[in-house]
């Protein structure tokens, strides 16, 4: 479904990812773990497009497709979804309409009709449902003064509402308690789908307690420097990242000054 | 030194002599005041950033001829006053009867109600500070007064439209007094429209008075075209515990101006003064609102939204005068803009006079763009620009939009709104 070959990408002249290949099949969860600074959220934002980052090489196609030709609204359209690490807060546009619009713009890109207020109210609400989101959440501006956990939440129903085929999430786990946790894993799990494949960007591995991945690969100097199964997570939670050669001031307490 | 310019003759020659007598008086002393008036220039403070957009050409000196020829399509709800250049149309207004409530036009007041009047106008306006109500002043044709005795209420908004149609370049002079006794209550609604293409300058004068605990609300709806220059004043007079409250939405024009000069006589006066003003192409939109606390425990409260596109400008000045007497006021004021391209251009100043030590009085202004990770985040859902750049650019406004208390207004603020966003924002 996603093949990435070569990639390079640079922010502001400098490189981060520096040939990154990786193939994703349909139906697979693949976790990308690594330090910080590794190029973990850059690769998530050169994939759903985020034009800060340049790609200098490579090639990026989803089922065939490239992608580096398509602006960031298409896509989405044709089914990337990345879950923002940091969900943006923008007051005087509310979370209904931002959803219907968004829905709708998904739909009339299918051919489509859009659904009408009433319709999409009747489905946020179902959807607000499954990630413990209380409904008035709908009323209130995107994310305005929504917790961490809410903002999280917020990004899974976008997911659930959406549909995408590659549903990339980008630090979800992070600044969430463990009930948080919990009800954000289950709508991730709700997502997989023979059709869809999903990409974990995640600094620990207790994400993939609740989501169990099919490859877990480590990033770090903005290439893959090792792939494996759900057992390499763990091994990384045992090890760090010291024995792979990566320096990692977090999760290396030897590192630690 | 250059001697300042003055108004030329030809704008000193009032047409429309049906008005009643005391009118017709005032008109004359008011015309003959005029005649050494100096006009704004550029080293006019209140004028400094828009003088150069007023063009005050002899063509621009008739008036523009009375019509009964509608230029557009009106259907309004509720209660209606139609002017078309400046003249009341009778037949195309409609309004009830209303026990202790006069609605009428200046041409058919009688003697003692003309005379009232009279002694009555531009008592709300320091007219030094708004120069071309002086013109108003001696120029009306025609006008509304509308009268409510204490407790009055008039169950439903009053629509005032004025329409600027024809094939002539003139001048037209709406002029509008409310004279609201205690505790009567009115909204105003004042839309300015027009056809038409030749260059035509429409000066407006409104004034409010209220009396003690009266509650008033006024509309203001300014979408004329880019032949019309639109220069208005608003005057407000505030007895004690009443409550005013303005909504301005305008659009920009080749100049438009508005002044709105708020007094709050009376303890436990109320004021909100909102406006949201949108610029594109070369316009050019410049808003003074000064806030006079007089009396003591008065609030006001002032939100102004500018959106700038293009390469157009646009002005806000907002003074808030605080007098010595005026212990334990509350002013609040709020400015923010929104620069939609790099060759617009937005001033913003407040003006804080404080003149009492017991006073809480707040002000705010901010200039931005559209937040790029804002709009990164709409996009990366499937939303296309345009609709994720409109989405941002309400959301600016909203807040202002959504209190404007009549549907049929803010229904007509979206359409054009709407238009500005097809015109400025470009699907990728």
């Amino acid at each position: 479904m996603l093949s990435i070959k070569n990639l390079h990408a640079s922010v502001e002249g400098e490189e981060i990812l520096k040939g990154i290949n990786l193939e994703i099949k349909a139906g697979e969860v693949h976790a990308i773990m690594g330090p910080n600074g590794s190029g973990k959220s850059t690769l998530s934002q050169v994939l759903a497009g985020n034009e800060t980052f340049e790609v200098t090489e490579g090639e990026i196609t989803l089922n065939g497709e490239n992608l580096l030709d398509l602006e960031t609204e298409e896509r989405a359209r044709e089914g990337i979804f990345l879950a923002f690490q940091y969900p943006v807060e923008i007051p005087g546009v509310s979370n209904l309409q931002f959803l219907r619009t968004a829905v709708n713009a998904m739909r009339t890109h299918r051919g489509e009709p859009e659904m009408n207020a009433a319709e999409f109210m009747k489905l946020a609400r179902e959807v607000s449902k499954q990630v413990d989101l209380d409904p008035a959440f709908l009323k209130r501006g995107v994310n305005e003064g929504f917790s961490g956990g809410e903002k999280k939440r917020n990004e899974i129903m976008q997911a659930l509402l959406l549909q995408p085929k590659l549903a990339i999430l980008d630090e979800t786990d992070s600044g969430l308690d463990i009930d948080a946790l919990q009800v954000v894993s289950k709508g991730v799990n709700a997502l997989r789908a023979d059709d869809r494949a999903i990409l974990m960007v995640t600094h620990y591995q207790r994400l993939l307690n609740h989501i169990v991945p099919d490859y877990v690969h480590v990033l770090a100097g903005g290439r893959i420097v090792k792939s494996g199964g759900r057992e390499l997570a763990l091994e990384l939670e045992e090890r760090g990242y010291g024995w792979l050669g990566v320096k990692d001031e977090e999760t290396t307490p030897s590192a630690a000054s | 030194m250059k001697p300042a310019p003055t108004l030329s003759s030809a704008f000193l020659e009032p047409a429309g002599h049906s008005l009643p007598g005391p009118l017709l008086e005032l008109r004359k002393q008011r015309g003959t005041a005029l005649v050494d008036m100096p006009l704004p220039t550029r080293k006019t403070e209140n004028w400094k950033y828009s003088s150069r957009h007023l063009k005050l050409t002899d063509g621009l000196a008739a008036s523009l001829p009375a019509t009964g020829k509608n230029g557009l399509s009106l259907s309004l709800p509720g209660y209606r006053v139609v002017f078309r250049n400046g003249v009341m149309i009778p037949e195309a207004s409609d309004f009830p009867d209303i026990e202790g409530i006069l609605i009428q036009r200046f041409g058919d007041l009688d003697d003692s109600d003309a005379a009232a009047l009279a002694e009555r106008l531009d008592n709300t306006l320091d007219t030094r500070a708004v120069q071309m109500a002086r013109l108003n002043s001696a120029r009306f044709e025609d006008g509304l007064y509308i009268r409510l005795d204490k407790e009055a209420v008039l169950d439903q908004p009053l629509f005032f439209v004025h329409e600027v149609t024809g094939t002539d370049s003139g001048s037209a002079y709406p002029r509008i007094y409310v004279d609201a006794a205690r505790h009567s209550q009115i909204t105003l609604v004042e839309e300015y429209l027009s056809s038409g293409d030749q260059p035509v300058m429409v000066d407006s004068v409104t004034e409010f008075t209220l009396g003690d605990g009266a509650n008033v609300t006024s509309v203001r709806l300014v979408m004329e075209g880019e032949n019309v220059q639109h220069i208005g004043a608003t005057g407000v007079r505030q007895a004690a515990n009443s409550r005013f409250e303005s909504h301005c939405v305008g659009f920009g024009g080749p100049l438009r101006r508005h002044d709105l000069m708020v007094r709050l006589e009376g303890e436990g006066g109320e004021c909100k003064l909102n406006g949201v003003v949108v610029t594109q192409g070369k316009q050019h939109y410049d808003n003074h609102t000064s806030i006079e606390h007089v009396a003591a425990h008065c609030n006001s409260e002032e939100t102004y939204r500018n959106i700038a596109a293009d390469q157009s400008h646009a002005v806000f000045n907002g003074r808030i005068h605080i007098h010595e007497d005026a212990q334990k006021s509350n002013a609040n004021m709020n400015n923010k803009n929104l620069l939609l391209s790099t060759g617009a251009e937005i001033d913003t100043k407040p003006e804080l006079e404080i003149y009492a030590d017991d006073v809480k009085c707040a002000h705010g202004a901010t200039i931005g763009q559209l937040d790029k990770i804002s709009l990164f985040y709409l996009v990366s859902r499937g939303i296309g620009r345009r609709e994720a750049n409109t989405l941002l650019t309400m959301a600016f406004i909203n807040e202002l939009v959504e209190q404007i208390p009549v549907q049929a207004v803010k229904d007509a603020a979206q359409i054009r709104l709407n238009e500005f966003f097809d015109q400025t924002f470009e699907e990728a």
